[in-house]
């Protein structure tokens, strides 16, 4: 029992223990949290409320408009701008993750010069006037010798101001390299409508009214282009108000796409053979007589080798399918044949095009509504193809080398030996805000704002049958210690005077933008109209673009038989290596999340499950369970993938939609320096592909080899969502049969 | 050695509690701010409105602590050579803004907003007190001649008083789905 | 005493007691046209940005503890060449007579009187009770404070769910939950709240889509339609064929189907065997019979 002493002494240790946590709660009591008021309050800004500002999304080249909510100088959210043409409000996975670029935990935060060996990513911090004069003083160097012409500047696609100022740069320097790369430029499909619409532009399609839409390989709900718009389009052509039918999508592939998904019918046809299937149709349209022109029989003469037996032994589809195809696609008005970027990507890309643009012709649907509506021209740089730098860099034609948020490196065939190449450039600079595979050769590191923090414009290409342009403003204050590659620009022609003095006059380029922008003002044209610039230049901001809603009256178009036939050819596209020993076509397509690979750093974006194989995290090799019979291959082993030209490894992942003797994989994965999120993750299907590029155009073409495969034994797999691919009988998704819908007449 | 293993087990807890009693029981409840500025002064004694100075309290969900241009503002001319308003004058100098400690303090998860209390007519003395009397400002109250209570818990059931009936008091009316969670909670 | 806790309990029980609420003073709902859907995802990324959703990581997503609160499902039907997918998205359609509301031991999870399924986390201890009454699995539980697990071990770099600056982005509108909690879709509640707020500022009901929820905001072929079916002029009463179907209310206790009330033979709900009484419409997929999207062949 406890005693009188022991309680004292109880209750002693007690209240010294008490006394001494109560000591020492007071001590370490976590500070109060602070008040920080402004010193002097923006204008604008209320606490707790939010401030949207409209900019444009930078995420793809499609040019869609967003707004930007900042609550105290923070950026929370991106919606897609209501108000603008092209994406009218929408916006897609990548568009909304574009916030994770901004505060992206890999961004670069101060001006970095290399220190060791080139592309070991070793690199020290400088500050930017040493970063600048490292810069500056290369290219008076440059100049001095008079080698100006061997500065070469290669960036992203850029279409607003920001090209002309980079431009008049290298002009008033002396340089005619100024170069833009993207791995999708599009260069096939404008190449094929200067034949055949006259132009060389990307046509708006008008999805959203046309009631029979037939794609090659385009994959528009996904990248294609304009996928906001298109997925507009989509919705429209399917469920729009005011619309008595509802448009039916044939997609024709060899692997079933998103977009395939969404179609009515699937026509999984012999890979490469899409152009000859288009002139097939072409055939049908013409022989049923449904072509209105008076050169008929010229036509007739220049397709006759593609009747329905020989193009269906071609192209592995039905004669029946053939003839009912065309018969539908000429007899349903408006109806709109497109050709997407697995059309695209053969070695033959453009003659497929060519002859799916025809069908357009054919069946009168150019300048249509529901059909192609011509876009106004745009100012387009002469392109010059990825392979040409690698050739200039091999032959040491580039003594400086500037980058600006081009990534070549990623998106070109090891093949093409471009990595190389830049090793033997004396000097590269990198205008980038973070790194990437290309950044990392880099020997001069000076991080650029994103299009949150920083002034410019977009000019939509193709826009949507009138001309639009989106203004981008600094949304939120710069979050490193980055400037705007327009400032930098600005500030090296201050520095290097001479002509670039004279041309480049500008303080900065918030400056230039604003000059620029007069001229369009004073154009009075548009849906802005005001009577001075000032507010002009508000309600631009407010409103984020301009555009001219009058649609051009589309102009007759001649396309003559004769010089259309000297752009198609009756083969299918060449695969590299013999299917003895390659058994499987090679098809790559860019994917949902990452395009080309640009989205591969964005976490949201990792974990967005692929709408196809719900697969998150990783890449995977779609392939068809029938061809892999007699292989001993289950689903998620990794396979070893081996073309001609590379190999890589990837899990498998069993899709019905894929043909039996093709292989698909995305593109994307497979980064090596691209940041935490990306780096080490899956495998970069590029490195399977030849040293080939189109010698019209310059594209790569993505789907040009044969592969064959392997088992390996390697534990790691992919990580998918998906659990059962079956709806086991509970009626999940509900169906009516078209004929039904019909039945049903318009929705209340 | 078993009465030292029931000391240090004795000693342990009471450490405990008392540790926590002070954190729980005894926050800091009329911090030191940077600059001894006095609602007395500023709110009785001149009767400047409250929302002279937090200009955000029917705009906002937050009141808004004055920006330092505000303070300056008057400060320009009136007291220039008080000590107090020298320090606010050397904020402004170096172009600093001033650290204010937060006394209100909600968690994160709670959804308030001034705006919503201010025009329901909620007058601003009824959670933060008679603000117009306190030299520094505080959440400590006085209870029978003990300064244990507070000015307002800031805690549920103290919402809740108001927003199931006891609103009905001061601003006339009930408030309107009071009990949902959602009300608050984010 | 005994009496006091039986009077609370029954107090607790009518709150959760479907059908509590006779009237709701609005009724938030939502169609989705699965004939526009394309299963592109990007309401995925919209919600995962609106509503602090952290990143798990691929070893988490492999456990299935991907924390979205809206996912596009995909089925698979039929084999080369008749294959047939369909997309479906599925977020939490807020039941009228929620299993979770019945199921959960401390009362986290109730019905308002917006006709919104409430989920509190602060009184959520995690049973996961409701998650497994849940017929359409849109209840995600907090394994860890994601925001403080570090997911890309096997990567290299630090790298929580919200590592800096990342969390700049987290919206200051709603919570950033912990371990142990369970979550789900709000329909955007702080998107109801603020319409409600500026609504009342200008003294006036608020009008039909005001509201769009980021899900519905960002879609881009507008599958997604949200607002009140108390308002029979409103966009999704006409879409879902209730418009002419009077009052709603009465319906909501008779437990009719949905396709007895409404006028667009398009409209159903999901599982609605299971009696739950889901608020969002499907609009069913137009689309053939049969295993073929390959027509003839």
């Amino acid at each position: 029992m406890l005693n009188r002493r022991d309680f004292l002494k109880l209750v002693g240790v007690g209240g010294a223990g008490a006394a001494a946590g109560f000591a020492l709660g007071e001590l370490t009591k976590t500070p109060p949290a602070k008040l920080i008021p402004y010193l002097i309050p923006p204008e604008d800004v209320i606490p707790g409320i939010a401030n949207w500002y409209a900019s444009a999304c930078m995420q793809c080249s499609a040019g869609c408009g967003i707004l930007v909510r900042v609550m105290e100088g923070r950026a929370k959210k991106i919606e897609g701008n209501p108000l603008h043409p092209i994406n009218k409000g929408g916006l897609c996975a990548r568009g909304q993750a574009g916030l994770q670029l901004l505060y992206n935990p890999d961004r670069i935060k101060n001006p970095l010069k290399r220190n060791g060996k080139r592309g070991k990513g070793e690199f020290e911090e400088i500050t930017w006037e040493e970063g600048l004069s490292i810069l500056t003083n290369n290219l008076m160097e440059l100049r001095s010798h008079g080698e100006a012409d061997r500065l070469y500047l290669l960036t992203s696609l850029i279409r607003g101001h920001l090209n002309f100022l980079l431009a008049d740069f290298m002009k008033a320097y002396g340089s005619p390299n100024y170069l833009q790369y993207d791995l999708f430029q599009y260069e096939n499909l404008r190449f094929a409508n200067k034949i055949i619409v006259g132009q060389y532009t990307i046509p708006h399609y008008d999805i959203a009214n046309t009631n029979f839409l037939l794609s090659f390989g385009a994959d528009f709900v996904t990248t294609w282009i304009s996928p906001v718009n298109y997925n507009y389009g989509y919705g429209q052509m399917r469920q729009g108000e005011g619309r008595n039918v509802r448009g039916k999508l044939v997609q024709i592939e060899p692997r079933l796409s998103l977009t395939g998904a969404n179609a009515d019918e699937w026509v999984p046809v012999r890979p490469g053979t899409e152009g000859v299937l288009a002139l097939g149709i072409a055939y049908i349209i013409l022989e049923g007589g449904y072509y209105r022109g008076g050169d008929a029989k010229l036509w007739k003469d220049a397709l006759k080798k593609y009747n329905p037996e020989a193009v269906a032994s071609t192209t592995e589809v039905s004669e029946d399918r053939i003839k009912q195809l065309g018969k539908e696609f000429a007899t349903t008005k408006p109806s709109l044949a497109i050709g997407g970027e697995t059309v695209s990507s053969y070695e033959n890309g453009v003659s497929n095009l060519v002859a799916i643009n025809l069908l357009n012709h054919l069946s009168g649907n150019i300048g249509k509504t529901g059909g192609v509506i011509p876009n106004p021209d745009v100012i387009k740089k002469s392109f010059n193809p990825i392979a040409t730098i690698a050739k200039d860099a091999s032959r040491r034609k580039i003594k400086t080398l500037i980058l600006h948020n081009a990534n070549p490196v990623f998106t070109t065939p090891e093949t093409l030996k471009l990595k190389d190449a830049l090793k033997d450039i004396p000097f590269i600079a990198s205008l980038s805000s973070l790194h990437d595979e290309t950044t990392a050769l880099a020997d001069l590191i000076l991080p650029s704002h994103t299009y949150f923090e920083d002034w410019g414009d977009d000019f939509a290409e193709p826009t949507v049958g009138y001309s639009v342009a989106t203004i981008m403003q600094p949304a939120v204050s710069p979050l490193f210690n980055t400037k705007g590659a327009g400032d930098v620009f600005i500030s090296l022609a201050k520095t290097l005077g001479g002509n670039l003095q004279k041309d480049i006059t500008w303080e900065d380029f918030g400056v230039f933008l604003r000059d620029s922008w007069k001229k369009i003002y004073e154009r009075h044209k548009g849906d802005i109209k005001e009577a001075n610039f000032e507010d002009f230049w508000n309600d631009l901001l407010a409103r984020g673009g301009w555009w001219d809603a009058v649609p051009k009256a589309s102009k007759p178009v001649r396309v003559a038989a004769s010089e259309v036939s000297a752009h198609l050819s009756s083969e299918p596209a060449k695969f590299e290596g013999n299917d003895k020993e390659y058994p499987f076509y090679l098809i790559l397509y860019p994917h949902l999340s990452y395009k080309d690979g640009r989205g591969a750093n964005l976490p949201w974006l990792q974990e967005l499950p692929d709408p196809m194989t719900s697969v998150v995290w990783g890449t995977w090799i779609e392939m068809n369970s029938k061809a892999a019979t007699g292989m001993g291959i289950k689903e998620g082993d990794m396979l070893l993938v081996e073309s001609p030209f590379g190999k890589i490894t990837a899990p498998v992942y069993f899709y019905p939609g894929q043909r039996p003797d093709t292989i698909s994989i995305p593109l994307g994965q497979g980064h090596t320096s691209y940041g935490r999120y990306a780096d080490g993750r899956g495998a970069n299907p590029i490195e399977l592909l030849p040293a080939k590029t189109d010698p019209k155009t310059g594209a790569i073409p993505l789907n040009s080899t044969r592969i064959k495969i392997t088992r390996v034994n390697a534990p790691k797999s992919f990580v998918k969502m998906e659990g059962v691919a079956k709806e086991l009988g509970r009626n999940i998704v509900q169906t009516i049969t078209p004929e039904e819908f019909k039945k049903m007449g318009k929705e209340a | 050695m078993k009465k030292f293993l029931v000391y240090v087990i004795v000693g342990v807890v009471t450490f405990t509690i008392g540790y926590n009693v002070n954190l729980i029981y005894f926050p800091d409840l009329s911090p030191k701010q940077p600059i001894n500025f006095s609602h007395k002064i500023h709110a009785g004694d001149n009767s400047i409105p409250c929302q002279y100075c937090h200009i955000y309290a029917d705009k906002s969900t937050v009141s808004g602590v004055p920006n330092v241009q505000r303070c300056i503002g008057c400060h320009k001319i009136i007291k220039q050579d008080a000590p107090e308003i020298q320090k606010l004058q050397g904020y402004w100098d170096r172009k600093e803004t001033i650290p204010w400690v937060k006394v209100y303090n909600l968690p994160d998860f709670v959804y308030f907003s001034h705006k919503r209390h201010v025009k329901a007519g909620v007058p601003c003395q009824r959670c933060h007190g008679d603000v117009a009397k306190m030299d520094r400002i505080t959440r400590q109250a006085v209870l029978f001649g003990i300064p244990y209570a507070r000015v307002s818990p800031l805690k549920m059931g103290w919402c809740l008083d108001c927003h199931t009936n006891g609103a009905k008091e001061f601003i006339g009316m009930q408030v309107k789905n009071g009990r949902d969670c959602w009300t608050c909670h984010k | 005493m005994a009496g006091f806790i039986e009077l609370m309990l029954e107090r607790f029980k009518v709150y959760r007691e479907p059908g509590y609420y006779k009237r709701f003073d609005y009724w938030w709902a939502m169609v989705i046209d699965l004939d526009r859907c394309t299963g592109c995802g990007a309401c995925v990324t919209a919600c995962q940005a609106e509503n602090n959703t952290p990143v798990v990581g691929e070893e988490e997503c492999g456990k299935g503890r991907n924390l979205s609160w809206i996912r596009i499902e995909r089925y698979i039907e039929g084999e080369y060449p008749n294959v047939k997918v369909k997309f479906i998205p599925v977020l939490c359609p807020q039941c009228d007579r929620a299993p979770c509301e019945v199921a959960c031991p401390v009362y986290a999870t109730y019905h308002n009187q917006d006709g919104l399924n409430v989920q509190v986390y602060n009184r959520c201890v995690g049973t996961f009770t409701c998650a497994t009454y849940c017929p359409y699995d849109v209840r995600r539980f907090n394994w860890f404070t994601y925001n403080k697990k570090n997911f890309l071990k096997g990567n290299g770099g630090s790298s929580t769910s919200f590592e800096p600056p990342l969390d700049q982005q987290l919206n200051p509108d709603v919570s950033v939950r912990e371990m142990g909690v369970m979550e789900k879709c709000t329909f955007c509640i702080q998107r109801i709240r603020a319409a409600k707020d500026r609504a009342k500022d200008e003294n006036r009901p608020i009008r039909d889509g005001e509201i769009q929820p980021a899900c519905v905001q960002t879609c881009p072929t507008k599958a997604l339609t949200f607002g009140d079916l108390n308002n029979p002029k409103s966009r999704i009463a006409q879409l879902a064929g209730l418009s002419t179907a009077g009052d709603l209310h009465y319906l909501r206790e008779s437990g009719s189907k949905i396709s007895d009330i409404s006028s667009n033979p398009r409209t159903y709900r999901l599982l609605e065997d299971l009696n739950a009484a889901p608020t969002i419409f499907y609009l069913k997929r137009v689309m053939k019979n049969g295993s073929s999207t390959a027509g003839h062949e």
